[in-house]
C-alpha cells in the first residue's frame, strides 16, 4: 500500500496543520509524477499524503504589477499554453513544453519539479534563469526566498515537504528589450531526461547593440541547477558580436562540470552540447529581445 | 453479393473487444482461492549456488510454499537444446541474471514480494565472460562446463566457388566491421498469467505464447507428464515479436500449479520483463566484398559472431538463418561465409522480429553503398545489377523460387522517392535545402529479404479444422475455424478468417476463429517466421475447400445434414522441400518461401549535435497478395518503428553481465515524435504461386531495411559510416569530428 490516508486540503493552513499533526510521516502531493514512483520503489515512505491541488487559487497564473505569479500546483500544461508566459517569460514556456509527455504535463507541477531538486529539472533551470522567488509557507508564516537557494544536492531540497510547502513562484515579467530562450537535448524527443538543457535570459540596451544583463543556467553540470556566472560576466555590458558570444559560450563550457553517464552521454559530448545549445539559446534570446 | 474478401481492408475481428477494453489479457485473469507467486532471481551473472535457505521465507505468515529445484520433476528445458535448469540446484551454477533460484507462492502478492527477499542464497561468484570474441578463446571461463572445453555453441559455413578467383576478378574491394546491439522486444504486455488444475485434472496455464502446443511438449518433459494432462490457453496477447517463442513464465505457472494444486497468478514487473528475459542477438560482422568496375559482385568473405548469452534458446537456428542472409539478396559467384554463436554470461538471446535476418542488412547494405561510392555508381542502379531474380542461384546454391519481388520493391520505392531512370541509368533526386544551415540532408536505400516458414529441413506444418453450420436452404450460416495460431496482436486471426471467408464464399462476419486453447484447437506451429498467413493460411484454405466439397455432396444427396467438418494439415515441404546445410560447403535449399522489402529514408543530420531526424520514409513491401491492406500498412508502421529504434537509439546495456537498462526510462524506444514525419507504404504484389491466393508473409520484413536505409542516408548527408548501432547523436557527432579533427564540420 502506498499510504494509509489521503487528505484533500482546502487551504494552505489546513495542509500545514495536517503535516504538523503527522510529525514527519506525511508528505505533500500535487501531480505525484515523481513522488508516486519514489513511493512505489520504496525510496520514500509516508503514512499520509496531503493533496494540495484542490486549494483555491493554487493553480493560477497572474500578472501583478510587473511580476508574474504562478501558483505552486500550476501544471506544465497550463504553463506551456499560457500566453502571458509565452510572451513575457518564454524560457519557462519552452522548458515546460519539454517536460515528460502530454500526460505528465497535464498533472506534473512546477513546485513539484523544484522540490524534487534534480540538477537538470527543466522547470528549475527556467526559474533560475528568471531569478524567480518561491513563497514558502510553514507554521511560522510565509516568506519569499530565491529559488536558487532551495537546492541542496541531487534529489534534496531545502523545502521539507513533510512540514512546509511552496505556495507560489514570482519573477519579473520581461520588459522592453528583454527576452529568454530554452534549449534542450535528450536521447529522444519526449519522455527522456535531458543530456543538457540551457536557459538564457538577456536584457539589451535600447539600441539592441549591447547586453545590459544576462542569465545563463545549465543542467546537469553540477549537483544542483547551475548558473554559469563567468559566462554571464563575459557578456554583461558587451557589444553583441561573434567574439562576445564565443567567449561566453567557452566560459560556460569551462565552468560547467558535466559527468559521464552510461545511459545518457559522455562528458565530452555534454561539453560539446553546452557549447552548441548555449550559443543557440543566446542567439534566439537576443533576436527575440531585439524584436 | 460480392464476397471477395481477400484484398479488402476489413476491420479486424478483434477490434471491438480490444478498443472497448473487453478483451482479456493474461494478467486480467483471476480465480477464487488464487495464490500469488514471485521469482527469486540470481543476483550474479555467473556463480556457484552453494546453499539455498528457504526457512525464513517459509516462516513468514501467508507463505504457502517456496518452490526450489527439489520440486521440479525434470529440472531442464529449452526450445531447441535442453540446457536450461528450471530452477538452479545447489551445487549447480547460475549463468546469467535471468536464472531462477526459487519461486515463492503466497496468499497475497505483497507477502510473496516480501518473502522472496527472505530466501537466503549462498553464492560463490565465478569469473564472468561477456564478450563473445573473448569467450571463443582457449582458456576463457566456461559457461557450460558440461559441454567440454569450448563456449562455441555452433559454427555454420558456406563455401561457394573460390573467393581467391572472385577477389582476383574484382576491380574494387570494400571492407567493414559492424556491431549490432542486444535489443529488447519491448512488448506492451509484460509476462503474466495463471496456472491451475482444470476440472479434468489437467495442469493448465493461461499465458501469452507464440507456440502453446510446443510449450506443452516442454512442460510435459519438465513435469514428466503426458501432454494430454496439460493444457495452455492463450487469450489476447499484448505483443510478442519473438519474445514469447521461448517460455519465460508458462513453465513456471505450470510448475506452481503442479506443486501447490491451487490456482497461482504471476505477473512480472516491467523491470523483470526487461532484465530477466531474452533479447535479440548482438552480431559482430566482418565483411570483405569485391566487385567489377561495371558493378557486378564477384566475391564476399564474411565472418559473423553472435552472442548466444547463457543458454542456447534458438541461437543455432537464428545463426543458421543469419548465415544464409549475411550476403544479402544478391547474386554472388564466390563466397566464404562463417557464422558462429557463442555462450556468454550475458542475457539469453533468441527470436526477435527477423530471426537472424535483421542484423545482416546493417552490414550488407552499408557494404553495397560503400561499393556504389567507390564505383561512382548510383546505389539503386548498383543494387538492380545484383539483386536476385526468379531462378537466380543463391549463395547456398539453391535456385530462387517463383515470386522474387525484390527488384520490384526497389524500383517502386526509388520512383516514389523521386529517382529517375534515364538511358539505363538511375539518378538520385534533388533533396531540397536543409531546414537550417547547420543541418545536412541525405537519402539512403536498403533492400532486404527473409524466409517465410521454417527452414533447413524443419517440417513446417499447420493443422486447421473448419466446422460449418448450414441454414435450412443449405447455405453456410456460420463457419468456425479451429487453428492453434496465436494472434499476438498482428491480426493473424483476421487474416485467416478472411482467407476462410474467401474460400467459403461468405462474408467475413460469418466466420469465427475459435479461442486458442490447446484442448480445443489443433497445433498450428509458432507465430513466427512470418509464416501463419502462408502456412496456416494454406491449411485453412484447404480445410475450407474440403468442407465446401463435402457441402456440395450433402446438397446433392439431400441428406438434410446441418453440420459439416473438415480438417487439413498443410506441410511446407509439400510446396517446397528444404534441406539442412551441408556441413562443409553449406550448400542446401534453405527456405520454403521468401518476403522482400526495400526502404528509402530521407534524413536531416544536425552537424553540430549529431541529432538525426528521419523526415520521410518510403517502405515497399512485397507481400505476394495483401490479404488485408490496412493490416499490411500497420505492419509497415510497426516495422519502421522498431527499425528506427534499432538505428538510432535502442541498446540493451549490460556491464559484466549486470543489466544497466532496467526499464523503459532507461531502455528507450522511439516515441511518436521520433518517428518519420511521413511514412509512404507501398504494397507490392508479386505472387508466390504456392501461397494462399499468392500471399507471402509480411510481419518481419517490414523492419529489416529500416536501419540500413537510415545509416546510408546519414552517410549520404555527412560522409560518415556508422559501423556500430545505435547511431546515437553522440556517436554521429564523434564520427563527424573524426572526419574533421579540428572540431569544425564546415
Amino acid at each position: 500500500m502506498i499510504c494509509e490516508e489521503y487528505i484533500l486540503a482546502s487551504t494552505v493552513e489546513e495542509a500545514l496543520a495536517a503535516l504538523a499533526s503527522l510529525r514527519g510521516e506525511g508528505r505533500l502531493i500535487a501531480g505525484g509524477t515523481d513522488l508516486m514512483l519514489q513511493l512505489q520503489r520504496g525510496e520514500r515512505s509516508v503514512r499520509c499524503l496531503v493533496d494540495i491541488t484542490r486549494i483555491p487559487g493554487i493553480d493560477e497564473i497572474k500578472l501583478e504589477d510587473s511580476y508574474i505569479i504562478i501558483g505552486a500546483a500550476t501544471t506544465f500544461a497550463q504553463i506551456e499554453r499560457s500566453s502571458l508566459i509565452r510572451q513575457r517569460a518564454p524560457v519557462l514556456a519552452e522548458a515546460a513544453s519539454w517536460v515528460g509527455s502530454p500526460q505528465i504535463r497535464n498533472v506534473g507541477t512546477l513546485a513539484g519539479n523544484v522540490v524534487n531538486a534534480q540538477p537538470a529539472a527543466d522547470g528549475s533551470i527556467a526559474l533560475l534563469t528568471l531569478d524567480a522567488e518561491a513563497e514558502i509557507a510553514n507554521l511560522t508564516g510565509r516568506q519569499w526566498v530565491p529559488v536558487a537557494s532551495l537546492f541542496v544536492s541531487p534529489g534534496v531540497s531545502r523545502v521539507d515537504a513533510s512540514a512546509e510547502m511552496i505556495t507560489a513562484f514570482r519573477f519579473r515579467a520581461h520588459g522592453p528589450r528583454e527576452s529568454s530562450a530554452f534549449e534542450r537535448q535528450a536521447r529522444r524527443k519526449a519522455l527522456s531526461l535531458p543530456i543538457i538543457n540551457v536557459g538564457v535570459r538577456v536584457l539589451l540596451n535600447a539600441e539592441g547593440t549591447h547586453v545590459r544583463d544576462v542569465r545563463i543556467c545549465i543542467g546537469p553540470v553540477a549537483p544542483v541547477p547551475f548558473r554559469a556566472q563567468q559566462a554571464e560576466a563575459a557578456l554583461r555590458n558587451r557589444a553583441i558580436d561573434e567574439d562576445a558570444i564565443t567567449e561566453a559560450v567557452e566560459a560556460a563550457v569551462l565552468e560547467s562540470k558535466p559527468r559521464s553517464s552510461l545511459l545518457r552521454a559522455g562528458k565530452e559530448y555534454r561539453r560539446e552540447l553546452i557549447r552548441v545549445l548555449t550559443r543557440r539559446a543566446l542567439l534566439r534570446a537576443i533576436a527575440a529581445a531585439r524584436g | 453479393m460480392d464476397t471477395r474478401v481477400i484484398g479488402q481492408s476489413l476491420p479486424r475481428i478483434d477490434a471491438w473487444e480490444k478498443v472497448t477494453g473487453q478483451a482479456r489479457y493474461p494478467g486480467d485473469f483471476s480465480m477464487p482461492g488464487m495464490l500469488h507467486a514471485k521469482v527469486v532471481w540470481s543476483e550474479y551473472p555467473h556463480a556457484r549456488v552453494r546453499r539455498i535457505d528457504t526457512s525464513k521465507a517459509e516462516a513468514l505468515p501467508g507463505v504457502v510454499k517456496v518452490i526450489t529445484y527439489r520440486d521440479v520433476p525434470v529440472n531442464e528445458y529449452g526450445i531447441n537444446t535442453k540446457d536450461q535448469p528450471v530452477l538452479i540446484a545447489e551445487g549447480d551454477k547460475a549463468r546469467w541474471v535471468g536464472d531462477r533460484i526459487a519461486i515463492v507462492v503466497a496468499e497475497t502478492e505483497e507477502i510473496a514480494e516480501q518473502a522472496r527477499h527472505l530466501v537466503e542464497v549462498d553464492y560463490e561468484p565465478l569469473p564472468v565472460v561477456t564478450d563473445p570474441g573473448e569467450a571463443m578463446k582457449p582458456g576463457a571461463p566456461l559457461v557450460h562446463d558440461e559441454r567440454g572445453d569450448t563456449n562455441i555453441l555452433h559454427h555454420f559455413r558456406i563455401r561457394k566457388g573460390d573467393i581467391e578467383v572472385g577477389f582476383a576478378q574484382a576491380d574494387v574491394i570494400v571492407e567493414g566491421y559492424y556491431i549490432t546491439p542486444h535489443v529488447e522486444h519491448a512488448y506492451l504486455q509484460p509476462e503474466a498469467g495463471l496456472g491451475y488444475i482444470d476440472e479434468q485434472g489437467r495442469v493448465t496455464v493461461i499465458a501469452a505464447a507464440q507456440w502453446p502446443h510446443d510449450d506443452l511438449h516442454q512442460i510435459a518433459h519438465m513435469l514428466n507428464l503426458p501432454a494430454d494432462q496439460l493444457r495452455e490457453i492463450v487469450p489476447a496477447v499484448g505483443g510478442a515479436f519473438g519474445g514469447r517463442e521461448d517460455m519465460y513464465i508458462q513453465h513456471l505457472l505450470a510448475l506452481c500449479a503442479y506443486v501447490v494444486r491451487r490456482p497461482v497468478k504471476m505477473v512480472f514487473s516491467r523491470e523483470e520483463s526487461v532484465m530477466r528475459t531474452g533479447k535479440r542477438h548482438p552480431f559482430y560482422l566482418r565483411h570483405r566484398w569485391g566487385a567489377t568496375r561495371d558493378g557486378k559482385l564477384t566475391a564476399v568473405e564474411i565472418e559473423g559472431i553472435s552472442d548466444a548469452g547463457a543458454y542456447a534458446s534458438t541461437s543455432v537456428p537464428v545463426l543458421a538463418n543469419a548465415t544464409s542472409f549475411f550476403a544479402g539478396p544478391y547474386v554472388i559467384p564466390h563466397a566464404k561465409i562463417d557464422g558462429y554463436t557463442v555462450y556468454t554470461n550475458n542475457a539469453v538471446t533468441m527470436a526477435m522480429r527477423g530471426f537472424g535476418a535483421t542484423q545482416p542488412p546493417v552490414a550488407y547494405e552499408q557494404q553495397m553503398d560503400k561499393l556504389a561510392e567507390k564505383l561512382g555508381m548510383d546505389p539503386v542502379e548498383l543494387r538492380l545489377k545484383n539483386l536476385l531474380e526468379e531462378g537466380s542461384i543463391a549463395v547456398t546454391g539453391n535456385r530462387m523460387p517463383p515470386g522474387v519481388g525484390i527488384k520490384e520493391t526497389l524500383r517502386q520505392a526509388a520512383l516514389a522517392a523521386g529517382w529517375r531512370e534515364e538511358n539505363g541509368h538511375w539518378l538520385k533526386p534533388d533533396l531540397g535545402p536543409p531546414s537550417a544551415s547547420h543541418k545536412r540532408r541525405g537519402i539512403g536505400v536498403a533492400c532486404a529479404y527473409k524466409n517465410v516458414g521454417y527452414s533447413f529441413g524443419f517440417d513446417d506444418k499447420t493443422t486447421a479444422r473448419v466446422e460449418l453450420t448450414l441454414e435450412e436452404s443449405g447455405a453456410i450460416h456460420h463457419a468456425r475455424i479451429r487453428v492453434g495460431a496465436s494472434d499476438v496482436g498482428e491480426g493473424v486471426h483476421t487474416a485467416l478468417a478472411q482467407i476462410a471467408a474467401e474460400a467459403l464464399g461468405v462474408p467475413l462476419n460469418r466466420v469465427e476463429v475459435a479461442p486458442l486453447d490447446t484442448a480445443e484447437v489443433p497445433d498450428a506451429g509458432s507465430s513466427s517466421a512470418s509464416r501463419h498467413v502462408y502456412i496456416s493460411g494454406n491449411a485453412v484454405l484447404r480445410a475450407c475447400q474440403e468442407a465446401k466439397a463435402k457441402l456440395q455432396e450433402v446438397l446433392r444427396a439431400e441428406t438434410g445434414e446441418r453440420h459439416i467438418e473438415a480438417e487439413y494439415t498443410y506441410c511446407g515441404r509439400s510446396a517446397r522441400p528444404t534441406s539442412p546445410y551441408d556441413p562443409e560447403t553449406g550448400q542446401c535449399d534453405p527456405h520454403i518461401s521468401y518476403g522482400y522489402a526495400t526502404q528509402i529514408a530521407l534524413v536531416e543530420v544536425d552537424t553540430e549535435t549529431g541529432v538525426v531526424d528521419v523526415l520521410k520514409l518510403w517502405a515497399a513491401q512485397d507481400v505476394g497478395q495483401a490479404v488485408n491492406p490496412d493490416m499490411v500498412v500497420g505492419q509497415v508502421g510497426g516495422g519502421v518503428h522498431m527499425g528506427l529504434g534499432y538505428a538510432l537509439m535502442e541498446e540493451f546495456i549490460q556491464q559484466e553481465g549486470l543489466v544497466r537498462t532496467r526499464n523503459f526510462a532507461e531502455y528507450q524506444i522511439p516515441t511518436i515524435l521520433d518517428m518519420p514525419r511521413e511514412i509512404v507504404p507501398i504494397i507490392v504484389e508479386v505472387a508466390d504461386p504456392t501461397g494462399p491466393y499468392g500471399a507471402k508473409g509480411v510481419g518481419e520484413m517490414t523492419t529489416l531495411p529500416t536501419a540500413p536505409a537510415i545509416l546510408n542516408a546519414i552517410h549520404d548527408a555527412t560522409g560518415i559510416w556508422l559501423d556500430r548501432l545505435p547511431a546515437t547523436a553522440e556517436r554521429v557527432l564523434y564520427h563527424l569530428r573524426k572526419l574533421t579533427p579540428e572540431g569544425k564540420t564546415e
